[in-house]
């Protein structure tokens, strides 16, 4: 589904990313952690087609086609979501009106007719339960003055809705009680098949008690240094990424 | 024959101007010496320091007059009302309140709807203090079939629509003046609207004075979706008595050049007086929105709520000013422009003004000006929204705040669809 290869952005004439390479299959969850400021989100918007990132080497393949070709839109309406790490407050905005547009965009490249208001709403009020979110929040503009949990809940209320192939969550795990925590867990396995894949950015190791990966890699300045299975985010939880520096150090 | 400067044609007009009555043409004898005395704003004006007003004027109406016969015909006119039963339709022809072209629903007891004449001179131009406006007192000169507007308390509170026909096939001028009276206890909503015939340049010097009396309420509406060819200088003077609310909206879609000047006096305690004002320019349309709230007693609230969106080489000026009066204790005054700007060679120059001398008081002022979040539109977009549509939909949005006071559904809807129509 998603093929990246030695994988170069940079910012700002800073270099990031240096040379990721991953293999995401359909139906697999994969895990990302690391130290702040490794590059796991910076990977996020340039998957997601964050203008500001310059790409400067390697390739992203999505369903066989050049993701980096794509538009965010375009992107977006192929499948791929991006549950952002800091959700953006749009003013004046509802997350309904806001649902409605994206929903009925993405519908419309697919040639699809827009959903009256009769089945959308049926659509947002279904969609509302799996991630047990208040339609009071809903009507309110698009996370304006919501609290961190109420935005990364309504997140993956988002991604609900869309129904991507591929998620990208950006920590959405941060600033969740634990109930909430549960909640938004459950949602995601919930929307999981065999056909769609998953990406967790986290720092926790809690998050993947609920959503357990298939794999788990390291992003360590801008590379990805160690990969593993579940039993990986158990060791970075015990030992820290220490070790791991040391053991790149000892690389370098 | 040396070129005639824009004042000499002023006198030309005056002088050409059939008779009125004897009281009325004192008071317009001496609104035309108080203009001849204050001038045309000179360059170095401070309140048209970003509207060379002057310059502007004499450039692009080197030979201008009233025209004396007009190109709209009645059907082409009435089909222009909105479609309300219940309302009062008022026509203006080229800045002439025309009665056999209204269609008035309101009952004389409730509302008196009639042509200025001397019986309104205790009022007329006295409303609030205008003074030092040079083109108040042009249109105090120049004016003629003025409208007369007084609600009784009893007010039956049906709309009042007023249409405004220009004719620019050749280069003119109108003066439309509107003189509101609203007594104790009445209720008041107008909403305004021009319509021009042709494309030749044209002037508007207009000018709505509102006295707004004890306990009253007055809501004016105006829609400025002038065409290109427009260049307007109106003003909105109000004054209000004592637990009275005065509502201004102000919705300028298109122009040459338009200076808005709008002035409260709140003379009185517990009042609400609230100016708002929506501005979504492009191409080389400039608005200056001058506006000032003036509290002389305690216990009073004004809100200003300014909204400006500009593209292409458009120019917003906006100028607030609040002045707290000793004696206006108490008092609350809030005052916010913000400002959107679309295109590198827009520009908005944006000035708050307090003058605030009591000491127990709640003023706030905030003047923004930015562009469109990069990192909103990034949002939208992964979400699959096309960046033109997620700009579209954070830019109505923004605009759209301005219509909550808009009370006339008819009107709000009209109003929302231009918004779509020039930022969707
Ligand atoms: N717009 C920018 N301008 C300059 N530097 C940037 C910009 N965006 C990101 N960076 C830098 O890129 C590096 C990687 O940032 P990124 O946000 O990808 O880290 P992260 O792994 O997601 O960290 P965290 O765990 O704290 O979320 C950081 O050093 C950051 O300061
Ligand atoms: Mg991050």
């Amino acid at each position: 589904m998603l093929k990246i290869e030695n994988l170069q952005a940079s910012i700002e004439d800073k270099e990031i990313l240096k040379g990721i390479n991953l293999e995401v299959k359909p139906g697999e969850v994969h895990a990302i952690m690391g130290p702040n400021g490794s590059g796991k989100s910076t990977l996020a918007s340039v998957l997601a087609g964050r203008e500001e990132y310059e790409v400067t080497g390697g390739s992203v393949s999505y369903m066989g086609k050049d993701l980096l070709e794509f538009a965010p839109e375009e992107r977006a309406r192929e499948g791929i979501f991006l549950a952002f790490q800091y959700p953006v407050e749009i003013p004046g905005v509802s997350t309904t009106n806001f649902l409605k547009t994206a929903v009925n965009q993405v519908r419309e490249s697919k040639g699809l007719k827009p959903l009256d208001a009769v089945s959308f709403l049926k659509e947002m009020k279904e969609k509302m339960k799996l991630v047990d979110i208040d339609q009071a929040l809903l009507s309110r503009a698009l996370n304006e003055g919501f609290s961190g949990g109420e935005k990364k809940r309504n997140e993956i209320f988002q991604m609900a809705m869309l129904e991507p192939k591929l998620s990208i969550l950006d920590e959405t795990d941060s600033g969740l009680d634990i109930d909430a925590l549960k909640i938004v867990a459950d949602g995601v396995n919930k929307l999981k098949s065999k056909d769609n894949a998953t990406i967790v950015v986290t720092h926790y190791q809690r998050l993947l008690d609920y959503i357990v990966p298939d794999f788990v890699h390291v992003l360590y300045k801008g590379k990805i240094v160690k990969s593993g299975d579940k039993n990986l985010a158990l060791e970075l939880e015990e030992k820290g990424y220490d070790w791991i520096k040391d053991e790149e150090g000892v690389e370098a | 024959m040396a070129e005639l400067t824009l004042t000499d044609q002023f006198t030309t007009i005056f002088e050409a101007k059939t008779g009125s009555k004897e009281g009325l043409s004192d008071f317009q004898k001496g609104s035309f010496e108080a203009f001849n005395t204050l001038g045309l704003p000179h360059r170095k004006s401070e309140a048209y320091k970003y509207t060379q007003i002057a310059r502007i004027l004499e450039k692009n109406f080197s030979e201008v007059s009233v025209p004396l016969e007009t190109s709209w015909d009645i059907a082409e006119i009435k089909e222009r009302f909105y479609p309300v039963n219940e309302a009062n339709h008022l026509v203006f022809i080229n800045g002439v309140w025309k009665s056999d072209l209204s269609e008035i629903k309101s009952d004389a007891n409730h509302l008196q709807i009639s042509v200025i004449s001397e019986s309104e001179l205790d009022l007329l131009g006295k409303v609030s203090n205008s003074s030092r406006d040079p083109f108040a007192q042009l249109n105090g000169a120049q004016f003629s079939g003025g409208l007369f507007f007084k609600a009784a308390r009893n007010s039956d509170n049906i709309p009042t629509f007023i249409y405004h026909f220009l004719d620019a096939e050749n280069t003119s001028i109108s003066f439309p003046r509107i003189l509101i009276d609203a007594e104790t206890g009445s209720q008041t909503r107008v909403y305004e609207k021009t319509f021009v015939n042709g494309d030749a340049a044209a002037l508007v010097i207009g000018m709505l004075e509102s006295k707004v009396e004890s306990n009253a309420s007055v809501r004016f509406t105006k829609l400025q979706q002038y065409p290109k060819n427009v260049y307007a200088v109106e003003g909105i003077y109000a004054s209000q008595d004592k637990d009275s609310r005065f509502h201004t909206n102000t919705f300028t879609f298109g122009g040459a050049v338009i200076r808005n000047n709008v002035v409260i006096d709140i003379d009185g305690e517990n009042c609400e007086g609230h100016m708002n004002g929506l501005y979504v320019i492009s191409g080389n349309t400039q608005v200056d929105n001058n506006t000032a709230v003036d509290h002389k007693q305690p216990h009073s609230f004004s809100n200003e709520l300014y909204k400006g969106v500009i593209d292409e080489n458009a120019r917003g000026v906006f100028n607030g000013k609040i002045y707290v009066r000793p004696e206006a204790q108490k008092t609350n005054a809030f005052q916010s422009n913000n400002n959107i700007i679309l295109s590198d060679s827009a520009t908005v120059n944006t000035k708050p003004q307090l003058e605030i001398w009591a000491d127990d008081v709640k003023c706030s002022h905030g003047c923004t000006t930015g562009q469109l979040d990069e990192d909103a539109i990034f949002y939208l977009r992964a979400r699959g929204i096309s960046k033109v549509r997620a700009k579209a939909l954070m830019l109505t949005a923004f605009a759209v705040e301005t219509l909550e006071e808009v009370k006339e559904e008819l009107v709000k809807d009209e109003i929302e669809s231009i918004i779509l129509n020039k930022l969707g």
